[in-house]
């Protein structure tokens, strides 16, 4: 009791701020149209909680009607509640604040770690083609155990924990609703190695802080960054630079003068080659037009692509990692200094390098914009252009819609979004509050249209549950089996934001499975109390338990049919009669044991009832978790 | 008469009451529909892969003799010769070695390979391509079933619920549609699984069927409806100790468990007639490789688990055609890191005892600049629905191109026997 006094504290100081920050966001103040569309207060709570969290705990409508619809969407806009029982259960994960630089060191990966061992002679050359050979991974083992390594499983298995952690505890739930839906529309993926060790940073430091804020960050955020980089191959793509080549060129001619340069004719084709070969990757150009702004259908062409990836070439990566190569490059860099890169047309943002020397200083075309030699703030310009333009603002509004509306969600929605974006440069809490204050939102056919995700029907389960994660890494192998694998997406696209793709014979098995399997305490990991939850009150059957259970675990819904539907079942004579038979064979073991037993006999037969009775509760809840009911949000 | 769903239901539920099933589902359906009671007639059986991320078909079967390729990949060319390591097809055609187990099939005329195929659609965009591809309806976004589906739906004859199975995660794009298909990962997961004894079992299956039987949401109500069906048919095999016949032995990689369940499904007669798996990794835009490498790790894993599949088959290969289909090609110049970019056609592998196999069919015209399309990709010169659609009609027997590629006209090319 002392706890949520504690909470209702935080809630009442929080109310003036909140005023403040919403009459600063908007124009007018914002009123929720629920009532028009027929919503009580109370399903117009459930539903707002239904979108903008991972789900309802219990308890939660209350809070929201306290606080009010309105300012309680504008709370978990700003984000900024405090988060302390996350922050204490975060705390026991060592490697979640670790910078690009010391995850590589820490965690290097195999490639990297074979660079490193070849360089200390701890192996050889020739011992590279027996890869798989017992006594090479022994080697490889006991050299990354001397200096300390760690493999880089156990990063990602940090850094899923942490988002698990998050969307069950966090109480800053918009965002973490936020994090994952950007993560997902800038997708990176942990199956490409090359980005793997970055994809933690990535989240942290390019997302997290910029879901909420003007769309032109993220996007100018992510194009820097490594994981970024290394996931659509920008890092790689290299342009000629006329200044460079010339100097080059001319520092090779004068040594080649002043005899000090032989070069074979061998030698010279290997350059030429190295030349030709090294190039351009429209990789990034394209998704980035295709996937992260303006949209497959946003009226770029082929050649719009080839242009954009020219206009970033030498966007890429400050060498890290310990290896030789990457030192002698950081050696470089450091002598020429700060002043001298930036001189010279160079920037170093933390991990992001723009190496003029590999930008392609021809003038290029995209969109009808023409691009000269600039260097770095063509690529700004470039990134500007599309964050600001009226497909991204279509795009992006439509793509909200569908997180948080429906899968088809209405145009004249979509047209209100995207006139927000373009009002207010893209500024993404502005375009949600005119989500949210639309009727559209509110409407009949809005209401329980979204299938959860596999993530979202394990963490939502959890949060009905009012569970306790004591390791989460269970949960996330179930959720892998409902066939989410986090953070393994291989495609640029993101997981598809639509019921029928989770929703497959297959996975349905896996969510019914899940309902029995958590419900009856088999997964491991997660504690909860069901009889706590219903305020410490045991029900006398599992025919009670249905509806009280129904009720706490799916608020605000009409589940008459579904009560009525399950009663014949959950009464099911074969349970009760499995029951009455255990108890009859105890009986005859009893009188054959003699009578002098019998004390201890009740008790056993009184245990064996709160037992059953246990698994019979924990069935009813399975069930109601497995429901079709429960799939929805 | 009964109605289908009302019958399937009593029956389902009857076998649950009484904890074993009786007679199988199908054949009381096939009762009550009064057909000729034949559960386990053999149907012909169409496997097809997607290869995602667009192969690069001129590595996968490279015309090697062609001196615009060598020049237009400096690092990347192969040669047939005997400093190269292709395998000598034709004279003209090498397959790279990583495909080398499909050199035999070739030899024994039982693989055929397409090459320039492709879609007309000049999208060089995977999620747009795989789509177009999949749905067969290369320039219709709206198209919302996949063609699979409706080939299902062609098949004419009321289905077991493993009629169409795609072994993913989750339903494919060519799997969309009306009639029923099922994904399903793993086998072995494909049951209800409660804590405590069988009637425990029995009575959370029947209260999920109920239930999902009177959702509201169509999706949950037909996937659910599917989803109970064909647990009751796996019931009976234990199917985690499957051997394969005949020594073959699969990778034991995504594609190779793949092809190894679709292996078991066909021999457990429960009535599979199109089956789909994938095979991941081959947007090489990074060092691609030639011998080693990127590329020949995908083309090992992809021939192997093939080769793998065929030979478990034994003698059940004449009612099998497997094909494979990947959204586009690549460019014919490597790119600037030692890979190649997004192009147009590629090339594609069709194995079965009734393909004209033994041939590289269709065309490939020098690499000339004045031949590529938009003066840098193989051109497409096969439309890939001509072959999809010949492999439908002379293996399975589809012949209503209306429906399956609905606005396609053209020619087949002739990858099949005459028949």
């Amino acid at each position: 009791m002392k706890k949520l006094k504690g909470i209702r504290l935080v809630l009442f100081a929080s109310v003036p701020l909140v005023l403040t920050s919403f009459s600063l966001n908007t124009k007018s103040k914002v009123k929720f149209p629920y009532a028009q569309a027929g919503l009580t207060d109370r399903q117009a709570a459930a539903h707002l909680l239904s979108r903008f969290t991972f789900g309802a705990k219990p308890g939660d409508i209350d809070n929201v009607l306290e606080m009010g619809l309105e300012a309680w969407f504008a709370k978990q806009l700003a984000g900024d509640l405090p988060d302390p029982i996350v922050a204490d259960k975060l705390r026991m994960y060592d490697a979640l604040q670790l910078t690009n630089t010391q995850a590589l060191d820490l965690f290097p990966d195999a490639g990297e770690l074979r660079k490193m061992a070849l360089e200390e002679g701890v192996i050889t050359k020739d011992s590279l083609t027996d890869l798989d050979k017992k006594e090479y991974k022994e080697k490889l083992k006991a050299y990354a155990l001397s200096k300390g390594f760690r493999e880089v499983k156990e990063l990602h298995r940090q850094f899923i924990s942490q988002k698990i952690i998050r969307a069950v505890d966090g109480t800053n739930q918009l965002r973490e609703v936020l994090v994952d839906f950007w993560f997902n529309h800038f997708n990176v993926s942990v199956t490409k190695k090359q980005c793997a060790m970055f994809i933690p940073a990535y989240e942290r430091d390019v997302i997290r802080p910029n879901v909420s804020g003007k769309f032109e960050n993220l996007l100018l955020a992510t194009a820097k960054s490594p994981a970024m980089s290394f996931y659509l191959d920008n890092f790689s793509s290299v342009g000629i630079n006329e200044r460079f080549e010339k100097a080059a060129n001319s520092k090779v001619a004068k040594k080649k003068m002043a005899g000090k340069l032989e070069l074979t004719n061998e030698q010279m084709a290997q350059r030429e080659k190295k030349r030709k070969t090294q190039g351009l990757n429209e990789n990034y150009a394209r998704e980035v037009m295709e996937l992260h702004t303006l949209g497959v259908d946003g009226g770029y062409s082929q050649k719009d692509v080839t242009e954009a990836a020219r206009v970033l070439t030498g966007w890429t990566v400050y060498p890290m990692g310990k290896n030789e190569k990457a030192a002698n490059i950081q050696k470089l860099m450091n002598k020429v200094g700060n002043e001298g890169l930036a001189n010279n047309g160079f920037v170093r943002e933390g991990d992001f390098l723009f190496a003029m020397n590999r930008h392609d200083s021809k003038m290029k075309t995209v969109l009808g914009h023409t691009f000269g030699a600039e260097g770095y703030t063509e690529g700004v310009d470039l990134l500007t252009m599309l964050a600001h333009h009226t497909s991204t603002a279509v795009f992006i509004s439509r793509k909200l819609a569908v997180r948080f509306v429906s899968d088809n969600p209405p145009q004249s929605l979509i047209d209100k979004m995207a006139k927000t974006f373009l009002d207010t440069d893209g500024n993404i809490s502005e375009v949600l509050t005119t989500l949210a204050s639309s009727p559209e939102f509110w409407s009949e056919q809005s209401l329980r249209a979204k299938t959860k995700s596999p993530f979202e029907y394990a963490v939502s389960t959890l949060r009905a549950l009012n569970a306790h994660i004591k390791q989460p890494w269970q949960l996330n192998n179930w959720i892998t089996k409902m066939g989410q694998k986090l953070y393994y997406y291989q495609a640029p696209t993101g997981y598809p934001d639509k019921g029928q793709y989770w929703i497959n014979t297959g996975s349905l098995l896996n969510r019914m499975n899940f309902g029995l399997a958590i419900a009856g305490g088999k997964v491991p990991g997660i504690a909860f109390d069901l009889v706590a939850l219903n305020n410490n009150h045991e029900p006398e059957s599992a025919e009670a338990a249905l509806p009280i259970y129904a009720r706490l675990m799916l608020p605000e819904r009409n589940l008459d049919p579904t009560i009525k539907r399950l009663t014949p079942f959950i009464n099911h004579p074969s349970l009760e009669r499995k029951v009455e038979n255990a108890s009859k064979q105890k009986n005859v073991a009893d009188s054959l044991s003699g009578i002098h037993a019998m004390d201890d006999d009740a008790a056993t037969n009184q245990k064996e009832k709160v037992l059953n009775e246990k698994n019979m509760l924990a069935q009813v809840v399975g069930i109601i978790i497995g429901s079709p009911e429960f799939q929805r949000r | 008469m009964v109605s289908r769903r009302a019958f399937i239901k009593a029956s389902g539920l009857a076998m649950f009451g009484l904890g074993i099933g009786g007679i199988p589902l199908f054949i009381m359906r096939a009762a009550a529909q009064s057909k000729i009671i034949s559960p386990y007639k053999k149907s012909k059986i169409l496997v097809c892969i997607f290869q995602r991320g667009a192969m690069d078909g001129l590595m996968a079967v490279s015309p090697f003799t062609d001196p615009y390729l060598k020049e237009a990949r400096p690092s990347l060319f192969m040669n047939a010769n005997s400093n190269g390591s292709l395998l000598d097809l034709d004279g003209r055609f090498g397959l790279h070695p990583g495909f080398q187990s499909f050199h035999q099939l070739f030899k024994d005329k039982q693989l055929a390979i397409v090459h320039g195929m492709g879609s007309p659609n000049t999208s060089r965009s995977h999620f747009d391509a795989q789509d177009y591809m999949e749905s067969g309806t290369p320039f219709t976004k709206n198209t919302s079933s996949g063609w699979m589906n409706r080939a299902v739906g062609l098949l004419g004859h009321d289905g077991s619920p493993f009629r169409a199975v795609s072994l993913t995660n989750s339903l494919p794009r060519s799997f969309y549609g009306d009639n029923p298909s099922v994904a399903i990962s793993n086998l072995a997961d494909f049951a209800i699984q409660a804590k405590g004894n069988k009637a425990n079992v029995n009575a959370a299956a029947q209260s999920f069927e109920e239930l999902y039987d009177a959702a509201g949401d169509d999706l949950l109500k037909e996937t659910g409806k599917e989803s109970f069906e064909a647990m009751r048919l796996l019931q009976k095999t234990d199917v985690k100790s499957y051997k394969p016949a005949n020594e073959a032995t699969y990778p034991n990689s995504p594609l190779g468990n793949s092809l190894k369940q679709i292996c078991q499904l066909i021999k457990m007669e429960v009535g599979l007639e199109i089956a789909f798996a994938e095979s991941g990794g081959w947007d090489t835009h990074f060092n691609q490789g030639t011998d080693k490498g990127v590329f020949a790790r995908n083309a090992a894993d992809l021939s192997n688990s093939i080769s793998a599949f065929w030979k478990d088959l034994g003698q059940l290969q004449d009612e099998v055609t497997l094909m494979t289909m990947t959204e586009f090609g690549r460019t014919v110049k490597q790119n600037g890191t030692g890979g190649t970019d997004h192009g147009r056609a590629s090339c594609m592998f069709i194995v079965g005892n009734d393909v004209q196999g033994g041939q590289v069919h269709g065309v490939v015209k020098p690499l000339a600049p004045e031949n590529l399309a938009d003066g840098r990709d193989l051109a497409v010169t096969t439309d890939f629905r001509s072959v999809f659609s010949e492999v439908a009609d002379k293996h399975l027997r589809l012949t209503n191109d209306k429906i399956l590629f609905p606005d396609w006209h053209g020619d087949k090319i002739g990858v099949m026997k005459m028949s």
